[in-house]
């Protein structure tokens, strides 16, 4: 469905982000933010805690509305949540109530697909994930990097041209996170997706991102931005990798 | 399931299993009651002796007190009342508390209503409800649907307030529409603390319907209890305590087994409000 073209996918737009409070300076998380993403590229946005990166993927997502400002896809303002976009949260986004795979059917099923197309499309994005045998598992009974597939599986349920995601693997360890690194890279080969990808780990960024949008903390807005011209699959021990990682270090600091 | 690390690894102690010792501490406490009343320690008439309780139990089993009235119909009294009274709660409550959970304004107003109604003791209600509905079925159905109420309302709010972000913006990301949110993300949500507040609910229950018995009515285990006062039979009040105690046991066994067969998903997560 998405051909390979050079198209602008995402147009973030002079998006400015003012929360209720007392203290205006405090309540301002975002001022003046502009970036675009390409179609089918791999976007991160780094900074540290509080930079506003996830109120930034939340106006993209259309669950906050920007103070100013707007954010376009395929030249349309966003305008509330829409089946073109999925997410994915860092915590407890799955609904426990609801197994593996009743939890990827719940945006089909929302939409009114026939259970049994539903259920045939859910079990594709189970194998896609690699949770074969675990799909009527409740998500208590399955470890975080596993949660994180199923999550990421059901955010691709309706087949959506972006993937929006918030420190997917910010609560797991160390080792399963860069599996889920890798997962992440390959399902992204095979499902080509537009992803915009929020973390505060600079390794992570270089590791999955064509592109690193680094952000100023209070208010956010884009400081720099990093093309990242490393062949994949990328070796964290490169020396590249490690210069990358000191220019964004320098850059977020 | 997790245990605390005071258990033993098996779940035996000295080589016997924990329920083995759980039943050998109630027959040391039964067999040291017995025999202090039996040296005279206890006097009979106020702690009567275990053997003596049992014969009493068989007698409420079988003959009745009053005569023809048997254990089991008080039982079969207080059981009806309190369902009765339990549902008819239930079935106001939780769609209320659902209705406020959910709206901002309709909690902050409701708020000083509810903790004034819920800080009113039931049993005082009790004059009231006989001058309005009479010394009848009615009064003691609502005073227990009254105490009841309350605390389902409050666990029920807490319950759709407490409802993770994260749940709803995940079900608004997948083309939920307001209707799907509310009925396939808010409510299985609040489920596990619903439940929470039914089983607060019932031992609520089980504390007015005791009191509520004890006027106008012969049957019933507050009637029997009642009737035991009159004639000091000590030994049939605390046999009716005794059934009591079971009672609330068996349901509380009920209920939990209910809770893991709907709710399996979610046994040990709730926190609950009194």
């Amino acid at each position: 469905m998405n051909t390979c073209n050079s198209d602008t996918k995402i147009v973030v737009k002079d998006i400015t982000k003012q929360f209720p409070g007392e203290n205006p300076e405090q309540g301002l998380a975002l001022y003046d933010v502009n970036f675009t993403v390409q179609t089918n590229e791999f976007v991160t946005i780094v900074g540290r805690s509080g930079c506003g990166k996830s109120t930034m993927l939340n106006i993209a997502a259309g669950l906050l509305s920007p103070t100013k400002g707007e954010v376009l896809i395929n030249g349309r303002a966003v305008n509330g949540p829409g089946s073109d976009r999925g997410m994915v949260f860092q915590y407890s986004g799955l609904f426990p109530w609801l197994t593996a795979i009743e939890n990827i059917e719940f945006g089909p099923r929302n939409v009114g697909m026939p259970k049994a197309e539903r259920r045939a499309s859910a079990q594709e994005l189970i194998e896609l994930v690699r949770l074969k045998g675990f799909e009527n598992k409740y998500p208590r009974e399955l470890s975080g990097g596993m949660q994180q597939r199923v999550a990421i599986a059901r955010a691709m349920a309706l087949d959506p041209e972006i993937l929006l995601m918030d420190e997917p693997f910010g609560s797991l360890d160390q080792l399963t996170r860069e599996d889920m690194q890798r997962e992440l890279l390959r399902v992204w080969e095979i499902r080509k997706k537009t992803v915009l990808f929020v973390t505060h780990s600079i390794i992570e960024a270089i590791y999955l991102s064509d592109r690193i949008l680094v952000f100023n903390p209070n208010p956010g807005f884009v400081k720099k931005e990093f093309v990242i011209e490393l062949p994949r699959p990328r070796q964290k021990s490169y020396p590249d990798f490690m210069r990358y990682y000191e220019e964004i270090y320098e850059a977020i600091c | 399931m997790k245990r605390s690390v005071r258990h033993s690894k098996n779940g035996k102690i000295f080589g016997l299993s924990e329920y083995i010792i759980k039943i050998i501490t109630i027959i040391i406490l039964i067999i040291l009651w017995e025999f202090f009343s039996r040296v005279g320690y206890l006097s009979p008439l106020r702690f009567p002796r275990p053997s003596k309780l049992a014969i009493t139990l068989w007698e409420l089993m079988t003959v009745g007190y009053p005569i023809g009235i048997t254990v089991w119909l008080h039982i079969k009294a207080t059981v009806c009342r309190i369902l009765q009274g339990y549902l008819l709660a239930a079935a106001f409550a939780i769609p209320m508390g659902l209705i406020i959970g959910r709206s901002y304004l309709l909690e902050q107003a409701a708020n000083p209503v509810i903790t004034f109604a819920r800080s009113v003791a039931t049993i005082s209600l009790l004059p009231l409800a006989i001058a309005w509905f009479g010394v009848d079925e009615l009064s003691r159905i609502l005073l227990i649907a009254y105490g009841c109420y309350w605390v389902i309302l409050t666990n029920t709010i807490q319950g759709v307030k407490q409802v993770d972000i994260n749940f709803i913006n995940a079900g608004r990301m997948l083309g939920a529409s307001r209707r799907q949110l509310f009925f396939r993300v808010i409510l299985p949500a609040t489920l596990p603390r619903i439940f929470a507040g039914m089983k607060i609910a019932l031992g609520v229950g089980f504390m007015v319907i005791i009191a509520v018995e004890m006027i106008g009515t012969i049957q019933g285990l507050g009637a029997l209890i009642q009737q035991a006062r009159f004639y000091y039979s000590s030994d049939i009040a605390i046999d009716g305590m005794i059934f009591i105690g079971i009672l609330g046991l068996l349901i509380s066994i009920v209920l939990d087994r209910l809770e893991q067969i709907m709710l399996p998903w979610a046994v040990g997560l709730e926190e609950v409000e009194r």
